[in-house]
């Protein structure tokens, strides 16, 4: 993996790929947004919220007449009776201001819906208009297409009917061809039916020829079958007879075996120190008549005066009882291990 | 007890031994058996001045020797001890130094006569038969030796009169290798000195 | 793990590949055909045939027994040899380019002892070569020599040397014999304490006395003898120095002083006494008299050996009714009993090795030696004679000797460890008694 990573980056700077050139791109394009989201940024235009403006009541200021005293009482009641209707058109007023905003903004709100549905109408009329112009259009479409395949058809038609035509012209003359074929052919069959026969004849022969060789390959197949089997027979025998030599050489090693044990017990002497621990193993080469070829001490059972015991009883025997048979002495007894190890039976 | 009933009996033979021996050939102490074969009324009297005499019909004899019964039971019982002491080998079964019962009454004898003579030194040899081994065998005579002391000394003799040795099977009575002769030398004997 | 994967990618592929080799191997060598191996566990229950061929000799011999016929003598004791008798050997040869292996071969021998006596005024030098028939090798090729009156010495030095190198085991053809003799004329006795060779020559009179002789004992060094004697009437023991004659009483105390055995060391004897009341065992320390009372039992405690390392003792005692083997591991200690199944079991004498105690062993009314394996427990009578005493192993622990009864004599036998061959003393005057076997002096 990190040999994919030490992979070098090119530094061609001419390239498109080049870092200064990327960042000018870059700034460019955050400008180009920036542009696009102006015009972008233009929503629907929503009505100014109006908030519950607090209005300043504020009377509007009369202008004060003289006012006697006399008629202050009543200046006084009336004005207050002014000022209460005053304050009653104005509630009334704002009531009406109210209402009347209230009638506007639901006037709005259904001038608003009514535009919406005009709007929407027109869209659907739109749309309609649109899919109306589809549908002409594919009707176009669909009959300068109809008109092409039909303009189509009428030249294959045409074409066809030539065909036929030509072909019509093509048969007759070969009718006429057939005809004299035909005279030909009837030539042809005689000769050919003679060919027909002869072929027959031969063929009958080659088939006979055929079965008779089939035969022969039965015949083969079933000789080599039986051979196979019999092949297969003897090689069992064989291998029975290997085996029954095997077992043979294995009671045959075995009663050698034996034979030399008992011939080297008879003939070693081991020394009255000598205790169940000592081994001394002896590794023994003979020659095909018994003889000793050699002998080796390969472990030392580490009393030298046991070991020279089993040196000397390995080399007292002058031929070793071996078997005659070649196999089973090269088997067994051409080289082998004496281990000599007493073992008191007291 | 058959020792010593034997012993008893070959003493009262003994004496009438001598008795017959001088005079008759009288058989048997029996009642009125006076057939004598010298007709003598007067029996001859013996060395010893004390035994018993046969004549004429019974108490009309008059015996030469005049002895109380008193001591004539004391004569004999001393004559048995004496007889008793003569027994100075004492013998063993193999391989145990266990006093027989039959040695008990001339040991006791034995034990008698040295208690009543203080100034008496007795050595005792213990030996045994010359089967197995000869230092245990040394022990083993030993011990024999040791089982009769102090039989003796519980019987009235006193240590001091008594030495104790052991041969072993050095010193057989009896050489040879049968039970015979291993059974006479399995034994303690009894040297006065 | 730094490699990368298509490294480790290859060492895997090479550890497989190395894994399957080693299937194809194992299973072809399993395959293989097998080494015949063929074991011996018993050899010849029989001696070792040896011929001893009469030494060649160059100048007059001492008038006695030829050298190579105490060979041959010592060999046959042993009872580890078959010795060929002279008149079967095909040829007398005395050195190596004499020897037809082939011959010797024929006879049967395993080993063949050639050598030439040079007589030079009063030294008799001795060459001899010892051959594996066999092998066709010499083993052994020394000369030795020694003054013309102790020619039998020279003889049994070879005899040691032959013996060491076949069996590997020192020979103790050159140690003494120590033992009793008893003649007797009417009613005299005479005790006799004599020290001799091993095959009972060269016999020397160390004490006569008309009162019993018992226990010989030979001090680890082979100068002193150790005895129980009667001269006083009673038991006593004595310490005599065989170069010198001088004897001192070690013990005479009341009662028995008995059984004496020196230690490894030398310095301390263990003896019987009875002068507590009855027989027990003590230590001695010789050097200041010092005795240590070891048993405390009212039954005998008698006959008392150091084992082999000189740590425990073995002793007979009749604690449980009659006479068996005993053995405490230090001096003192609480005893175990180690002999069972007969009612008389006395006399035991260690093997030098640990490996056997031999003692006295009543079997069927008649008394044999028995040895007891220390380690298996397993017992086994090793004489064929009856009536057997005083057993004393030699000190290679090969052969034991003891006294046992022949037409009704006394005599001394040497027998095989194991039993297997016994070797009778020739007789001499009167009853021979109390063997001991003397130390390896080298």
């Amino acid at each position: 993996m990190k040999g994919h990573e030490r992979d070098t980056i090119s530094t061609d700077s001419t390239s498109l790929k080049s870092p200064v050139v990327l960042s000018l791109a870059l700034h460019l394009l955050i400008l180009a947004v920036a542009l696009a989201g102006w015009s972008w940024t233009n929503p629907v235009q929503e009505p100014e919220p109006r908030s519950i403006a607090a209005r300043l009541i504020s009377p509007e200021p009369e202008p004060s007449p003289l006012v006697d005293d006399q008629d202050q009482r009543k200046k006084d009641q009336e004005l207050k009776e002014k000022q209460r209707q005053k304050a009653e058109a104005e509630r009334k007023r704002i009531q009406q201001e109210e209402a009347q905003r209230e009638a506007e903004k639901k006037a709005q709100e259904l001038a608003r819906k009514q535009e919406q549905l005009k709007e929407q109408e027109r869209k659907r009329q739109e749309a309609q208009a649109k899919q109306k112009a589809e549908q002409q259009a594919r009707a176009k479409e669909a009959a300068r297409k109809k008109a092409e395949a039909e303009a189509k058809e009428r030249e294959r038609q045409k074409a066809e009917q030539e065909r036929k035509r030509q072909e019509q012209v093509k048969r007759k003359a070969l009718e006429e061809k057939k005809r004299q074929e035909e005279l030909r052919r009837k030539e042809e069959a005689e000769r050919q039916r003679k060919e027909e026969e002869a072929r027959k004849a031969a063929e009958q022969k080659r088939q006979e020829a055929e079965r008779r060789l089939r035969e022969q390959q039965l015949n083969a197949l079933a000789e080599e079958a039986k051979k196979a089997q019999e092949n297969e027979a003897r090689k069992q025998r064989e291998a029975q007879a290997a085996r029954a030599r095997e077992a043979q050489m294995l009671t045959d090693s075995q009663k050698y075996q034996a034979l030399i044990r008992e011939r080297l017990s008879q003939a070693w002497y081991p020394p009255s120190s000598a205790t169940e621990n000592m081994t001394a193993r002896l590794q023994i080469t003979l020659l095909p008549t018994g003889e000793l070829a050699s002998v080796t001490l390969v472990s030392s059972s580490g009393n030298t005066a046991f070991d020279n015991s089993a040196l000397g009883a390995v080399r007292s025997l002058k031929r070793y009882p071996v078997p005659d048979n070649r196999d089973s002495f090269e088997r067994y007894f051409r080289q082998f291990t004496i281990e000599f190890n007493p073992q008191r039976l007291r | 007890m058959k020792v010593s009933a034997q012993n008893k009996a070959f003493a009262m033979l003994l004496s009438f031994g001598l008795v017959a021996g001088c005079s008759s050939t009288g058989e048997t102490i029996g009642e009125g058996d006076y057939g004598y074969e010298s007709g003598s009324d007067v029996a001859a009297i013996d060395e010893d001045g004390g035994s018993t005499v046969y004549g004429g019909a019974e108490g009309e004899g008059v015996s030469s020797t005049a002895l109380s019964d008193e001591e004539r039971e004391e004569a004999r019982a001393q004559a048995e001890q004496a007889a008793l002491r003569n027994i100075t080998t004492f013998y063993f079964d193999f391989d145990t130094s266990e006093i027989k019962q039959d040695a008990r009454d001339a040991l006791v004898a034995h034990a008698r006569y040295l208690s009543s003579n203080p100034r008496q030194q007795l050595r005792l040899e213990g030996h045994a038969d010359e089967r197995g081994s000869k230092e245990y065998n040394l022990a083993l005579g030993e011990r024999r030796a040791k089982a009769v002391e102090r039989f003796l000394v519980v019987n009235g003799a006193s240590r001091g009169q008594i030495e104790t040795v052991s041969y072993g099977e050095e010193k057989p009575a009896v050489r040879g290798s049968s039970e015979s002769a291993w059974a006479q030398n399995r034994r303690v004997e009894l040297i006065f000195k | 793990m730094l490699m990368t994967r298509k490294s480790s990618n290859a060492n895997l592929k090479r550890n497989m590949v190395l894994f399957g080799w080693l299937m194809v191997m194992l299973m072809a060598a399993s395959a293989a055909r097998a080494e015949l191996l063929i074991r011996i566990t018993e050899g010849a229950n029989a001696a070792i045939p040896v011929a001893v061929v009469p030494f060649a000799e160059s100048g007059v011999m001492p008038a006695g027994d030829k050298v190579s016929n105490i060979v041959q003598a010592d060999l046959t004791m042993s009872g580890e040899f078959q010795l060929l008798a002279p008149e079967k050997m095909l040829s007398l040869p005395s050195k190596r380019s004499e020897v037809y292996f082939r011959d010797w071969r024929l006879l049967g021998q395993r080993y063949v002892l050639v050598g030439e006596l040079t007589r030079s005024g009063q030294r008799v030098e001795a060459r001899y070569e010892l051959f594996d028939v066999n092998r066709e090798q010499r083993i052994l090729g020394e000369t030795a020599g020694a003054s013309a009156s102790n020619i039998r010495s020279l003889a049994h030095h070879i005899s040691d040397r032959v013996y060491e190198t076949i069996t590997g085991e020192p020979g103790v053809f050159s140690t003494k014999l120590a033992y009793i003799t008893l003649t007797t004329s009417g009613n005299e006795s005479v005790y006799r304490l004599q020290v001799s060779d091993i095959d009972g020559q060269r016999s020397k009179i160390r004490l006569e006395s008309r009162e019993p002789i018992l226990s010989p004992a030979w001090s680890p060094d082979g100068k002193k003898l150790a005895y129980v004697s009667f001269e006083t009437g009673k038991p006593v023991i004595f310490i005599h120095e065989l170069a010198t004659g001088k004897r001192t009483k070690a013990a005479d105390f009341p009662g028995l002083n008995s059984a004496p055995a020196w230690s490894p060391d030398g310095q301390s004897l263990l003896m019987t006494l009875s002068r507590d009341g009855n027989a027990e065992i003590y230590q001695m320390n010789l050097a200041s008299g010092k005795t240590t009372k070891l048993t405390n039992h009212w039954a005998i405690d008698t006959e008392a050996a150091w084992d082999h390392a000189g740590r425990g003792i073995f002793f007979t005692s009749d604690r449980s009714g009659g006479p068996q083997i005993y053995y405490m591991e230090r001096p003192g200690a609480e005893p175990r009993r180690l002999t069972f199944g007969s009612r008389y079991n006395a006399r035991a004498r260690p093997d030098s090795k640990g490996e056997y105690v031999y003692y006295i062993h009543q079997r069927q009314n008649t008394f044999h030696i028995a040895r007891r394996n220390l380690k298996t427990d397993e017992e086994s009578i090793i004489t064929r004679t009856g009536s057997d005493e005083s057993p004393s192993v030699s000190p290679n622990g090969r052969m034991l000797i003891y006294s046992t009864q022949q037409d009704g004599k006394g005599v001394l036998t040497v027998v095989s460890a194991d039993g297997g061959a016994a070797y009778s003393l020739p007789a001499s005057e009167g009853e021979v008694r109390e063997p001991a076997w003397g130390p390896i002096s080298r």
